[in-house]
């Protein structure tokens, strides 16, 4: 039939391409786990779930997994604090709040290279930040930010904050949007206003939007890498290192790629676990029962 | 007050950026020395090395090449594709568009060894042309995914009214559908550019060389060896050339790259 032939000329170039660049490499990454190999095809040893087992006790990788889940716990919370405040100040129509939206996104038009060298230079010991506390007198609390396993890690969580919060501002923005006028002028006949309607009327409804981000921010830190690998290369003492550093110096300078690559699932597993949870937490709609009622 | 705030948040956001901008200008020892501090003459010769010994001049146009050329296989490609899966209902249609909509679930790191070791196979590695194959690859899931929205919203009624003209299948993809979809094509287009411009974790490991670095890679190669001279001016000014082109951008088309930021996200 003539369709289909236009059909299947239409999708093959796509097709194709992604068969052999992206599915094809998916399926590789399950078996190379099961590897252990130096990336020479002779030398390739079938070892089984080894490489999961190794992992298993593998204090470098647990550690980069918790720092991982540190860094989700306290940029996230920044991340969402902010962006719903800024969301907030973007909502309104006035100059200032149209400009507010325009700014606020312009770091996550920077490349994530970028972001992480402006960042190194701002903790720099010599740094903008240090500089800045001596000349409001707060020179005992300058630290050398990125060389400190005390703070190499909340440092790297700032520069991500700064980068990511445009974004969830911007998510947060629509959702508010999507809140019908009715309600919140209802609610404001009642009386309630400021804070109180913010925790009793908009978070309840920002559900489906509040999922989005959660899931997002989750499989966001999860790839966290160029600003670790650029800003603390995942030190001092391995103080930052976060999966996907892990992986990389397994990968290409140890050459131990069926290892690397079951980092690389270990990543994806925990991303997927926690996605779900979310889904699973944030499944039902709160706002669902006084709607039907 | 809201306004006070507004500001402040502002002043957030743009700061460290201008400081960078600002810093560019400035003798590369007094970037650390003295961050606070105005330059007193313009050093504009700081871009002039960035761009020629600090080698960002090379890795500019390597970037400007990759993104172009990437856009020019991608955006045909995804289009006929979305187009088709968009209005075509056969059978496996549902399939397909799943199989490409999973492509943006996963991280590209997972698939990283393997994709390493398949370009080192193809004799790829280290060349403009794997790494564009390979942003195009990865690029599909989302413009397929957004511009399949698009087709979909087109009306039936012109196609019609141009097959009943004589018009081929794809007579009308062309010349009909296509032209219609503009507005959409350009947005995705735009999106996909700012994202393969900034890209760094693919390009760092399938161009290990010198020579086919892109700005990314540049970069952060500058910041490695500027460390031991300790003359950052050249490292700002490439900071700036590399930024530049996508602030532009992003403010002429700040308001569909809204849309195309949130098209994933909001049902």
């Amino acid at each position: 039939m003539k369709r289909a032939g236009f059909i299947a000329s239409f999708l093959a170039p796509a097709v194709l391409l992604y068969a052999a660049l992206v599915v094809y490499p998916l399926i590789q990454a399950l078996t190379f786990s099961t590897y252990q190999w130096r990336g020479v095809s002779a030398k390739r040893k079938f070892v089984g779930l080894e490489n999961f087992q190794t992992l298993a006790s593998d204090r470098d990788f647990i550690r980069s997994v918790t720092n991982n889940l540190g860094l989700l716990a306290g940029a996230g919370i920044v991340v969402v604090a902010v962006s719903l405040i800024v969301a907030h100040l973007t909502a309104g129509p006035g100059r200032s709040a149209k400009l507010l939206r325009g700014f606020s996104l312009v770091p996550q038009m920077v490349s994530l290279v970028a972001v992480a060298v402006l960042w190194q230079f701002i903790f720099n010991p010599e740094g903008l930040f240090n500089a800045t506390l001596r000349g409001i007198g707060l020179g005992s609390w300058t630290r050398t930010w990125l060389g400190d396993p005390r703070y190499a890690l909340g440092s790297v969580g700032v520069a991500f904050a700064w980068y990511a919060v445009g974004f969830y501002a911007l998510l947060f923005g629509a959702g508010l949007r999507n809140i019908p006028a009715e309600v919140t002028e209802a609610a404001a006949l009642d009386g309630s206003k400021g804070w109180h309607q913010f925790a009793n009327i908009t978070w309840p409804m920002l559900w489906s939007v509040k999922r989005t981000a959660i899931t997002y921010l989750v499989i966001n830190v999860m790839n966290t890498f160029a600003l670790v690998f650029l800003m603390t290369r995942g030190g001092p003492d391995r103080a930052s290192e976060v999966m996907l550093t892990y992986l990389y110096e397994q990968a290409f300078q140890n050459s131990k790629f069926g290892y690397a690559t079951a980092v690389a699932i270990g990543n994806f597993a925990v991303a997927m676990l926690l996605s779900l949870g979310i889904l699973f937490f944030l499944r039902k709609d709160p706002t669902a029962s006084r709607r039907a009622s | 007050m809201n306004r006070a705030i507004r500001v402040f948040f502002l002043i957030l956001a743009v700061l460290p950026l201008a400081w960078v901008v600002v810093s560019s200008l400035k003798p590369g020892a007094d970037i650390l020395a003295s961050p606070w501090s105005l330059p007193t003459t313009l050093r504009w010769d700081n871009f002039g090395k960035a761009w020629s010994e600090a080698g960002i001049g090379k890795a500019f146009l390597n970037s400007l090449l990759v993104t172009v050329a990437t856009l020019l296989i991608l955006m045909p490609i995804s289009a006929m594709a979305a187009y088709v899966l968009a209005r075509f209902p056969f059978r496996g249609n549902r399939t397909i568009f799943t199989a490409f909509l999973g492509g943006m679930m996963f991280p590209q790191f997972l698939v990283i060894v393997p994709l390493f070791l398949l370009l080192r196979d193809w004799h790829m590695l280290d060349t403009l042309t794997g790494l564009t194959l390979v942003y195009v690859a990865y690029s599909l899931s989302f413009t397929i995914f957004v511009l399949s929205g698009f087709f979909e919203s087109l009306p039936d009624e012109l196609a019609q009214a141009a097959m009943l003209d004589g018009c081929s299948d794809a007579g009308v993809f062309w010349r009909v559908m296509l032209p219609l979809a503009k507005p959409g094509l350009l947005v995705t287009a735009i999106f996909d550019a700012i994202g393969l411009w900034n890209e760094y974790g693919l390009a760092l490991v399938l161009i290990p060389g010198a020579e086919n670095r892109t700005l990314p890679l540049g970069i952060a190669n500058l910041t490695m060896t500027q460390q031991y001279q300790a003359d950052w001016g050249a490292l700002f000014a490439g900071l700036v050339i590399s930024m530049a082109p996508v602030m532009a951008v992003y403010w002429i088309f700040k308001d569909r790259i809204y849309v195309a930021m949130l098209a994933g996200s909001i049902k």
